[in-house]
């Protein structure tokens, strides 16, 4: 639906975006970045090396220290609480720890994702409109979990508190759907399957979407941009096909382990389960 | 793994020196006995009287082991002041202290300033004792239910916004984290991630509250703020040892019996 309405031309652009953390930490070195509305990337890179920071840029829950960073024709450098809330209504992000309220109801998680379009008396008594239970239901259909809608968040395994989680985001109508390291904290299956919900939101609603991953059999076979970061550059852009264990060696910095990738992917493929793009 | 297989090394690694014993807690435990002992000759304190001079209590004695019972007909009125009071109070008092506790936590209060002011105010809220605000509200609104009841609510509020807001402080971040990220303003972001989390505590700490309220309300009643306090100190000019008796045993049943009830529903709740 917003979608539909949104301008056409929602691209995220860093221009020489720099992230100095209090304590000195360089998180982002002059970065030149441009996403274009529609993709899917992933990025990749050991911890520290600035993914997490790159993804947290982009809605603004990491400052960024100097430089431009734009989405569509909004600039997030600088800008007012309002104005900044405003923008990161548009912007969904999916968390490695979920994130989700827990002793609340899955619909009430899912429904605080129609915050930014709910009067305050209105949230303030929990009497959310009818047409935004409506939103939250068909989200919660999307990731196929409906019918625990009433159910307590902390009674959900962890793969069923991330669809949660990506319902909430949908639930927003957003644009742009962030995910910081989504299924790190996921058995394999899971992480599988978590991906390819993520993978099929993007296919379908065509929202622009950024994941990090580190584990780099799943950024290939889920990624059609993979993003490389190491101490806070980017050091490799480019296509699944041309990130080959070569590339990932650049970007680790030394030779690839056992620990890169999923453990028993393989066995899952051979399940018949994922479909490879 | 691997590491943990490997042949122990040739030569242990020299075991660490014994460290020298901590001689400022040896001194400070010292000095807390020095200070005791010096305290009690300043008041001369002495236990004399309970061994030689107990006799002059023997009418209050008596009085306390006659209970007037039927004199408890007449006062059901005051302890029903004092319940009143003690819920009234409790009520008002914690509904502002979740307002307070969310004011003075950093994790929701708007800015610094914000936080550290309602900290400060907390604190100074606190330092006075109940008996304090009694005699402060009696002194502004006169005696009466009214100053006992304004009287609790300021100690309530010490209470349980202090509680409260060091609950606050230790919740998930997760949940306030994906709450901004969604767009929301501080308020949602207080209704939809903070409070959901702290509710059982302090569900837990509004009932703890109201047990203090009505062990509280009797003191407070001694100073002029209504209830059953005001009939003991009446009874008490009067020297009417025997109703006070009935007075006190049967405050006793109540508070026992109300403890017991509000422990048990705080049990259900955490």
């Amino acid at each position: 639906m917003v979608q539909a309405a949104a301008p056409s031309d929602q691209t995220i652009r860093f221009r020489d975006v720099s992230v100095v953390y209090p304590n000195g930490v360089r998180g982002l070195d002059h970065v030149d970045l441009e996403i274009p509305p529609g993709q899917f990337v992933v990025v990749v890179g050991l911890s520290g090396a600035g993914k997490s920071t790159l993804v947290r840029t982009i809605n603004g829950l990491v400052p960024v220290t100097s430089g431009s960073l734009t989405v569509g024709d909004r600039e997030l450098v600088g800008v007012g609480r309002r104005q900044l809330r405003r923008l990161r209504a548009d912007i969904g992000m999916v968390f490695q720890s979920f994130n989700l309220v827990t002793r609340t109801s899955v619909l009430n998680n899912v429904l605080t994702g129609r915050l930014h379009d709910t009067p305050l008396w209105r949230s303030l008594l929990g009497w959310y409109r009818a047409e935004d239970k409506e939103i939250a239901f068909q989200a919660l259909e999307r990731v196929g979990i409906v019918e625990k809608a009433y159910t307590r968040a902390s009674q959900l395994s962890g793969g069923q508190q991330q669809r949660v989680a990506i319902a909430r985001v949908l639930a927003q109508e957003p644009l742009v759907m962030l995910a910081d390291e989504p299924v790190a904290s996921l058995d394999p299956p899971t992480a599988n399957l978590v991906m390819r919900d993520l993978q099929r939101i993007n296919h379908d609603l065509g929202i622009t979407t950024v994941v990090n991953l580190h584990f780099l059999d799943l950024a290939r076979r889920y990624g059609a941009r993979i993003i490389g970061m190491r101490a806070g550059n980017i050091v490799f852009d480019g296509t699944a096909e041309e990130a080959d264990d070569k590339v990932f060696e650049d970007i680790y910095g030394r030779s690839l382990t056992a620990e890169d990738v999923l453990p028993d992917s393989v066995r899952i493929e051979s399940l018949g389960g994922p479909d490879t793009p | 793994m691997s590491v943990a297989t490997e042949a122990p090394p040739r030569t242990a690694p020299t075991r660490p020196a014994k460290p020298r014993p901590n001689w400022g807690l040896w001194g400070g435990l010292l000095m807390a006995l020095l200070i005791t002992v010096l305290a009690a000759r300043s008041i001369e304190f002495t236990l004399e009287p309970l061994l030689y001079d107990y006799d002059r209590g023997r009418p209050v004695l008596e009085g306390f082991l006659d209970p007037e019972w039927t004199y408890l007909g007449r006062v059901w009125e005051p302890f029903l002041e004092t319940f009143s009071i003690a819920v009234i109070a409790s009520l008002i008092g914690c509904s502002l202290a979740l307002v307070m506790a969310l004011l003075a936590s950093k994790v929701s209060a708007p800015n610094r300033a914000t936080y550290v002011i309602s900290k400060q105010l907390l604190s100074v809220i606190r330092s006075l004792p109940d008996v304090a605000y009694g005699l402060l509200f009696v002194a502004a609104v006169g005696t009466g239910a009214l100053a006992g009841i304004l009287a609790l609510i300021f100690f309530n509020l010490g209470i349980a916004a202090k509680l409260t807001s060091e609950t606050v402080d230790a919740i998930d971040p997760g949940p306030v984290e994906a709450t901004d990220a969604v767009g929301a303003g501080i308020i949602e972001r207080a209704r939809v991630a903070i409070v959901p989390q702290v509710l059982p505590s302090y569900i837990s700490y509004c009932l703890y509250v109201f047990e203090l309220n009505i062990r509280a309300s009797v003191i407070i009643g001694l100073v002029g703020g209504g209830g059953i306090g005001n009939v003991i100190r009446v009874e008490l000019s009067r020297f009417n040892y025997g109703r006070l008796s009935a007075v006190i045993i049967a405050l006793f049943v109540v508070v026992f019996a109300l403890d017991a009830l509000s422990r048990t529903l705080r049990r259900r709740l955490v």
